[in-house]
This record gives C-alpha cells, structure tokens and sequence, in this order.
C-alpha cells in the first residue's frame, strides 16, 4: 500500500499485528483505565431474583457499531479498497464490544468495466464477510457511498454521467446490487443493506428524483432477498435543510431510520460548545425527528473537526451515546474507526477528509473515546429491552408545516431552531418528550408544545382544538403577525393585535400555581413580538410590567391550552443559548412541567438539577433509571421518586445501597452518566 | 450599475430598519425583476447574517462576489458568515485578505484574518495581521486582546497579563461604568465652558463630570480645583480627580486621591473603582484590587464591568476558577461584554479548554462585529463608488 510516511505505516501495521496477537493469546482484553469495575456475574442477589440478572457482551437489541471506510490513509488509491488487515480491526471491535460496523462498496473496483465484475474485489468483499463473522460482528452494506476519498462510484466507463439519474446506470446500479444481495442473501453476517449515504444522497435535486431512484434500488434488493432490512441513510431534517428534497416519503420505503446530526446542522442549529447547550440536545432532537414509526439508528457518533481535546471528543461521544439509549434509538453507529492518515503538506494542514476522526489513532492505538464506547457498551448490554420498557413520550413538540416552506419565507429556517429550544426545555423539565410534525396523528400524545410558530393552517388549528377539547393539553407561543382566530376560543384571549419589539421580559405573576410555582423577573432579552391580549376568558397567569398578559391558561372542553404571549422558544435560540437568561428560562421549564405533569405526563422522577436528564425504563421488580449530565460542571443531582426506593446499585451490578426513601442524590461528574438498577420498597 | 431599483431601495429600507422578514420577501421580488443585482445579493447576504442563518448568507454572497468581484460589502458578509459558522477557516483566509486588499483601512478586516488564521492554527501569521489593525488604528481593543491571548498560549498566564490591561484600557466599557457610578450619562448636550459653570458644587462637579466624559482633562480638572477652593474634603471630586490622574497615567496621585476620598466617605463608589483601578495597574497589588474590585461587585451586582474587573484581577493572582465565576456572572449580564469573553478565553486556555476558549472568542467576534455596524458603512461607499 502506497503511503509517504512509511514510519507511520510501519508503525501502524505493528501496533494491529501485536494487538492480533494479544487478541488471539489473551480473548480477553484488560480492563481499560478509565472504565469503571464492569461486573462479569449478575447483580447482587439480595435486590433481584437469582438467576435472572445476565448480560450478554452486547445487547442484541441495542447494538453498537461503526463506519469502516475503505481507506485510511489520504495517500492510499481508489483500488486500495479495503485492502488491510481487517480481521485484526474487527477483533478489535468486537473487543470493545461493537456488533455492527458498515462498509462501504466500491463500484468502481467491483465493476471496472462495464458487466465485468472484479474476482479480486468480490473476493476482498467475501473476506471481509469472513471477518465479520469470525468476531461476531454484522454488516451494514452501503452500496452508493461518498466518502470523498475512494472514489467509490467513480466508474470509468459511466463518463461523468449522473448515477443518480442516468437510466443507463441506474441498471447498471441494480445490477451491481442484485449481484452482491444475491451472494449473502441468506448469510446472517449482513445485517441491512444501506442503498446509500448521506453524501451521495444530497446529490438529488428533486423529491421525484429521490424517490424513484430508491424504489428502483429497493426493488433491486426485494427481487433477491425479500427479508432483510433496507435502511437509506439520510437524516430527514438534516438532508432538508442542506438539500431542500424531503426525503421523508423516500424513507418510509424502508425498514430502517437513520438519524445524523452533520457538521452543518450543528453549525445551523446549534453553534457553540458541544459539551453544553443546545448542542448536546440536538442528537436527541434529530432522533426522535427521524422516528417515523421506524426503528432509527443513531448514525455518525464523533467529533466533527480536530478542534477539541480529547476529552471534549470523550465527553461529547459519552453524550450522544446515552441521548441514543435514552431516546429510543435502535442502535448507534460511531463516526470512523482509524483515524484518517492525512498527508502532510503546505500550506493547508486540514481538509475535508482529516475532520473525520476515529476511535483509534492513525497508528492503530485506542484513543480515550474507545474507552467511552467500551464502557457505554457494558452498561447498554444490561438495559435488557425484552424485560425494561422505557416510559412512553406522551408530551411532543411540533414542528410546523411552515418549516418545509422555501424562502422568501423565513419560518423554515427559524423554526427547527425554535423546536430544539423547546425540546430542550421539556428535556430541562424532565420530561419523556418527543418530535412531531403538523401533519401526523396527535393521538398518541397528550402534550402538544407549538413553540413560536408564524403560520399553523386551518385544518391543524381544528385538529388542535379538538385534541383539547378531548383531554390533551396545548402549549403555544405567539410567533407575531395575525393570529388565528380559533385563538379566542381556544385559549380564551382576544387578540387585539402584534406589540412589536421588546428588548426586555417581565414577569409579573398574577395566579400562583396554575401554571407551576413562578417566579416574578425582570430579564433583558430581545423579543421580536408580542401579542396584545384582551380578556377573552382565560385566566391571566402572569403579565408583563404594564399588565398585558404574558401566559394565559384556558379550559377548553376537557383540555388545557396555555397561550404565551410572545416567542420565547425563538427568541432564545435566536440569541445566545449559551447566555439565556436563567429566569427566563426557569419560567418556561416550569410552564411545560407543569403542564404536562396536570395532562398525567410529567416527570417521572423529579430532579433539580434540570442539565440532568432522566430516563425511566419501567420493569417488573425493578426499574432501571439512566441520568445523563448535559453540563460540563460537575453535579449532585437530588432524585424523588413516587414511591420509596428500597435500595440501587449500578446496573452492571455491585452491592445495591440501600435508601428507604423517596429522594436521593447521585452525583455526575461533567458530561457524566449514571446508570442504577432501582428497586421499591 | 444603473442606480438601486424600486424594488432593491425598499428590500434595502426595510433592512435598515431591521424588518427582516419583509426585507427578504423585496429582495426576492428585486430578484424576480433582477437576479444579477450584485446589490440585491449582498443586502440578502446581510439579512441572512442578521438571522444567524450562515449558510444561505455565504451562498447569496458568494452570488454577489461572483457577480461584482469588487463588491466590499459582500465580502464583510461573506467572511463574518464563514466565521460565524465555524469550521471553515480556510475560506474566511481567502476572503478576509481579499476584503484588506480591496478595503485596505478596514481594520475590522485584519482582526478577522487574524481570528482565523488563529483557529487555522497560522499563529505568526495571526500576530502580524493583529498587529497590522493596531498600526491602523492603535485603540482596536480587539486586536490586543487577541495578542494578549497569543501570548497566553505561548509563554502564559504572566505574560499576557499587561496586555488584557492594555486592552481593558482601549474598552471604553470601563469608563462608561465609571460616569454610570458617578451619574453621567450622555444627554446629548455639549459640556458646558469653565467659564459658564454657576458657582456652586452641585453645578460644578456636574460640569467636571461632563467635561472629563468628552475627555476634555485639563477643563475638568480646572472646575475640580474651583471645588477644592470651597472644600477641599470633598469625597465626589476626589474621586473624580483620582479618575482623571488615571486617564493620564498618573497613578500614585490617583491612588493618593482614591485614598482621601475613602477616607472622608468609604461609600464613594468612583473612589472605590479608582482605588481598584490604581491597584491593578501596580504589579504586586492585584491581591488588593481583587479585594476592592469584589467589594465593587457586591455593591454593583447587576453591572458587568466590576465583575470582569473583579475577575481579571483574580487572573492577576491565577485564581482560575473564582476569576471563571466572574467572568461568567458578567457575560450572563451582557452577553455581548467583548472583554469578559476574552478573559473567559483566557481562562479556558489556562486550563486546557480550547475549544471552549475558542467559542468564547468566536462569540466576541459575534458581538463586536454586530455592534460595529460595518456592513451599512461599506455598502453605502459601495454603492457610491458604483453609482
């Protein structure tokens, strides 16, 4: 293999050898440094029934795995496709406890000329099948892929034509598909077939385009093997917002969701520090976006650029990695394996390629994030998805129709940022939350948050009347211009028109405990409008300092529709998430918390530290209960249970504690996570 | 170009008065009559900008670049935006140098190839182009914190000290406290002459006060003497007096002149700030300024500046953490205080937390770049230029 550091390669191919040797001599591996005592036997049996506690290595319903690309080095060639050691990569994975990893197919190799198909190419693909099933591990095959370096489908003789709609390639696409499916089509070494990645994707112009080009691809498959899953690795928000396509129709074609917080949605979404803020809710965010009734997989977990330390890259991986187990995601895959070996040049150190990093370094030696992947792995195999059920999420923020509205029209771009601000409240108030869109069914949830919406139709505003007039609760901020005249009736207010601009927030309370315990403030924040609000019925919650009402709480039927006078979610995230005001922020946890804690869907378990996010999975004995430390300082959260806790311990095991109580206090380090095994008195 | 059309005279008036929603809707609509509208372009870019939406600004500027390469405005938009963004220090190199090129005394320009040849990791090349804004215009307070951190990174905490005082000094923030503590503000109207002032303290303190707020010294220090003559105890003029010994680097009068006024009133608060002020401008005494810039802070809760002075003296004495808590109290007060940002960069460096440090400073640039206004002042010589 052709690189021009060969002490880097030298050194690499060392590294993987005594680590193959080390695998073979010793098959198990010694316990990484930072990796807290992982039990290799049950629970302690004085809190559980004896025998019942086990945990696999892995969870098979949760699986963990990895995006293997084909080439590791920037100075390797296209035809260098996979050709290394891989066996002793996947030892390594299998190591630190992964069970799926996804490869990547060259077209290009396989097919150099046109119906030919490379023997040395199927027989690289055939061992890494081998591979794969040697370490128990299982494959995700990406058929149309860009990874920017190997010119993946870059084929010769295609002459620039567009693989995405040439007719002439397409069936040359389907072809090279069905040759592959066909081979493995009963081996389970595949796990899915992946018919491309986002890069490739993005490519599509139109949503005609997209579609017809995976219905062909799908069917493709399905001609060959009518059972495996399909999945299609796009991010239905994140490929929208780059793209303008909305891939959602397309992805209902498949089995299998996928979620993926790219550099750009980030950068969109939620710019600033990734071990804080908004940033670590966005893959929570994108998540349960993606779920369309799918399972989704939680893609692309890593660092995005070379700027952080490792322990950032430690912290914000640890992150994610709890938001996907917490938030109902089938299985997570890590951004890269090895680090990309980028070549060194002036004047440019960086490019595109170098900001992939990997759970190994380019020498084939464990970074810490591996660590964190190994430790999170322990704790996931324990979460036993057959016996624990996490608690449904009956509270939904509502993403507008609005935000699929192309410009001039502005409200597809503030709305997304609006939706995570107040999926982060909701978070910060303890509650199972998740994502819906104006056109979906409302009836499984009884929460609906509408954070600082411009425009809801007239068919959505019906359906809302009439989800609380049977029972369902109604959050809704005013996002300016004219309001919909089922406001009056709805949250009993007459709208007398939009007061404008304000740079600051009062907040006067007028009925104490309707809407939680308030606090009166005087905030600076800049708000772009504010509805003025005649009694139309409704009880004034609270008002701003010249007595116009700011929340308004209304029966309406069997429900509640709380109306906020002005975009607060919108304002908030438009500014500086980083610096919003506590107060202002504490006001709008505590209206969304006690909103749905009234709807019978509040926080499980309360926690006052809201940076702190709990997951309850519900079991017969026992219940499991997962924090998650969204802040980089160190905490103590205080835990209240509904009913006295008899004693915890860690989910892998160890002697439970015992607490006769209904509070405790567990204490996470920074960007820290807890997993306990609870058992009632 | 033939002049700005109907459609682009609105879409423009909309966005100068901050309308950006039916500023967009016109620049459409001017698009729809125009679409090679370099101006049309670069005003979308803007707004974009305004609304923190950083890929559609880099794409609409990039649009108007392409159309007119010597349109200035949309470069300010398009390297704010990459900057703004994040991640592509590469491209923001390109256009910021090209915008000094086109624009050569737009000292704004050379901080920001600055910043971003800092985050490409071009230290050498950061610390000249910083240096170049300084020789353009000496009181870039940007500009020198910017090299105060470069010299934290390289040779530390002590170092860089003098130039976060330098650069503290070139912040006018500091000054505005000093006038808020004495009951100064700008109402508009010129400081009256000497000569005018009535013959009581009342009046004439006020006029000192105002005649140092347009740092007329030697006028002010004039009046202050006419208020000695009557009373030579006077805790107000004292510490007015200590100021104006500070503004022109006479620190052992200004410490003297703190000191009396304390001692006659230990509540003057000016006092208490000038007393703090000459203490951390002496090495050695930043213990003491901690003390007295922590008394400040309790008494003015609500006000960044002691806060941030508070904490810079704590950087003074490597108090990491207490000076981090500072400088978090004063950014959650002003998110937009440039200072406390850096001195939160500061910290973050010391400790390890780069990329923390480096958000701080992106999120100084946010707020510095968005106070300064440049995008009208460049646009409008543009489309003079072009007329």
């Amino acid at each position: 293999m052709p690189t021009r550091d060969k002490d880097a390669r030298k050194r690499r191919d060392e590294a993987r050898a005594a680590r193959a040797a080390k695998a073979k001599s010793a098959p198990k591996k010694k316990k990484a440094p930072q990796a807290p005592k992982a039990p290799e036997r049950p629970v302690a049996k004085v809190a559980e029934p004896p025998g019942k506690r086990t945990a696999s290595a892995r969870n098979p319903l949760f699986p963990i795995g990895v995006n293997y690309y084909p080439l590791e080095a920037e100075t390797q060639s296209w035809d260098d496709w996979y050709d290394r050691d891989v066996a002793s990569e996947f030892a390594a994975m299998a190591e630190a406890r992964m069970s799926l990893v996804r490869i990547f197919i060259s077209w290009k190799l396989f097919e150099p000329q046109v119906g030919q198909y490379s023997d040395d190419a199927e027989d690289r693909l055939s061992g890494i099948m081998d591979a794969a099933r040697d370490n128990k591990l299982q494959l995700i095959v990406t058929f149309f892929a860009d990874d920017r370096l190997a010119e993946l489908l870059e084929v010769p003789w295609g002459k620039k034509r567009d693989a995405r709609t040439d007719q002439y390639l397409l069936q040359r696409e389907t072809s090279l598909i069905q040759r592959i499916v066909n081979k493995y089509r009963s081996d389970p070494v595949v796990f899915a077939w992946d018919l491309g990645n986002e890069a490739f994707l993005s490519g599509f112009k139109t949503q005609p385009q997209l579609e017809a080009w995976v219905d062909t691809m799908r069917e493709a498959v399905r001609e060959v093997d009518p059972d495996r899953p399909i999945l299609f690795s796009v991010d239905p928000e994140t490929m929208f917002r780059h793209t303008g396509v909305d891939p959602r129709d397309a992805i209902d074609k498949g089995e299998i969701a996928v979620s993926h917080a790219t550099a750009a949605y980030r950068a969109y979404a939620s710019e600033g520090p990734v071990i804080s803020g908004p940033s670590t809710y966005v893959d929570g965010f994108l998540l349960h976006s993606a779920a369309r009734d799918l399972p989704v997989l939680m893609d692309d977990i890593g660092m995005l650029s070379l700027d952080h330390s490792v322990a950032e890259e430690s912290a914000h991986v640890r992150t994610v990695l709890y938001t996907g187990l917490m938030n109902r995601a089938s299985g997570v895959l890590l951004r890269r394996f090895c680090d990309l070996d980028t070549e060194r040049r002036e004047p440019y150190f960086r490019d595109p390629f170098e900001v992939l990093v990997g759970l190994v370094d380019v020498d084939g030696e464990d970074k810490p994030v591996m660590n964190e992947v190994e430790t999170f792995a322990r704790v996931a195999a324990w979460v036993d998805f057959k016996e624990y059920t996490l608690v449904p999420e009956r509270t939904a923020v509502l993403i507008p129709g609005e935000r699929y509205e192309p410009l001039p029209n502005l409200a597809g771009l503030y709305d997304p940022r609006a939706c995570l601000e107040a999926y982060m409240f909701a978070k910060e108030a303890q509650l199972p939350v998740s994502v819906a869109r104006e056109e979906d069914e409302f009836g499984a949830f009884s929460v609906l948050v509408v954070p600082s919406a411009f425009n809801l139709t007239d068919e959505t505003w019906e359906r809302l009347a009439s989800f609380v007039q049977s029972g369902g609760a109604l959050i809704y901020s005013y996002g300016g211009g004219e309001a919909h005249p089922a406001v009056r009736d709805l949250f009993g207010v007459e709208f007398l028109g939009d007061g404008g601009a304000v740079d600051s927030l009062t907040c006067r309370v007028a009925q104490q405990d309707v809407l939680g315990t308030l606090e009166p403030f005087d905030s600076t924040l800049s708000l772009p409008h504010f509805a003025l609000l005649g009694h139309g019925g409704g009880t004034v919650v609270a008002t701003d300092a010249k007595g116009n009402p700011l929340l308004v709480a209304n029966q309406h039927g069997q429900g509640r529709a709380v109306f906020i006078a002005t975009p607060v979610e919108r304002a908030l995230a438009q500014g500086d998430p980083w610096a919003a005001p506590a107060e202002v922020k504490a006001m709008m946890q505590t209206v969304y918390g006690a909103v749905a804690s009234a709807a019978g869907c509040g926080a499980q378990i309360e926690c006052d530290i809201p940076e702190v996010e709990v997951a309850l999975f519900n079991g017969e004995g026992d219940d499991i209960v997962l924090l998650l430390n969204h802040s980089p300082e160190a905490v103590t959260a205080n835990l209240v249970f509904e009913r006295a806790v008899a004693s915890i311990s860690d989910v892998r095991g160890g002697t439970p504690s015992q607490i006769g109580a209904v509070g405790l206090g567990v204490a996470l380090e920074p960007n820290g996570a807890a997993s306990l095994r609870i058992v009632y008195a | 170009m033939t002049g700005r059309s109907q459609q682009v005279a609105l879409a423009e008036g909309l966005a100068r008065q901050g309308h950006i929603q039916p500023a967009v809707e016109a620049c459409y609509q001017a698009l729809r009559i125009d679409d090679a509208d370099p101006l049309v372009h670069c005003l979308l870019a803007h707004l974009m900008l305004e609304g923190d939406f950083y890929d559609e600004a880099i794409e609409a500027a990039t649009r108007a670049i392409e159309i007119d390469p010597d349109c200035s405005p949309a470069y300010l938009a398009l390297g704010l935006a990459y900057d703004r963004r994040g991640g592509m220090w590469d491209q923001s190199i390109l256009v910021w140098h090209e915008l000094a090129e086109v624009v050569p005394d737009l000292v704004t320009a050379h901080v920001q190839l600055g910043e971003a040849f800092s985050a490409a990791a071009f230290d050498e090349e950061a610390i000249d182009a910083w240096r170049k804004a300084l020789e353009l215009d000496p009181h870039k307070a940007r500009a020198m914190y910017n090299l105060a951190i470069a010299a934290l990174r390289k040779e530390g905490v002590a170092t860089a000290l003098p130039g976060f005082r330098k650069a503290g000094e070139l912040d006018p923030s500091q000054d505005d406290f000093f006038f808020a503590l004495a009951g100064i503000k700008d109402d508009g109207n010129p400081a009256p002459d000497p000569e005018d002032v009535e013959e009581d303290r009342e009046s004439r303190l006020e006029a000192a006060g105002a005649l140092a707020f347009e740092e007329d010294f030697f006028s002010a220090a004039e009046v202050i003497r006419w208020i000695f003559d009557e009373d030579h105890d006077d805790a107000d003029a004292l510490a007015l007096s200590a100021y104006l010994y500070i503004k022109q680097e006479a620190i052992n009068e200004a410490m003297a002149c703190a000191l009396r006024a304390l001692s006659i009133n230990k509540r003057t608060r000016t006092a208490i700030y000038c007393l703090g002020v000459t203490f951390s401008k002496r090495p050695g005494l930043n213990e003491h300024a901690a003390r007295v810039f922590g008394a400040l802070a309790k008494s003015s809760p609500d006000e960044p500046i002691p806060h941030v002075l508070h904490a810079e003296a704590l950087l003074g004495l490597q108090k990491f953490s207490r000076a981090e808590t500072a400088y978090q109290t004063a950014i959650r007060l002003d998110p937009a205080c440039v200072r406390a940002r850096f001195g939160l960069a500061a910290v973050f460096f010391t400790e390890g937390r780069h990329a923390e440090a480096m958000w701080e400073i992106r999120r100084a640039a946010y707020h510095d770049t968005r106070r300064q206004g440049l995008f009208w002042d460049l646009y409008d010589a543009y489309t003079e230029g072009s007329a």
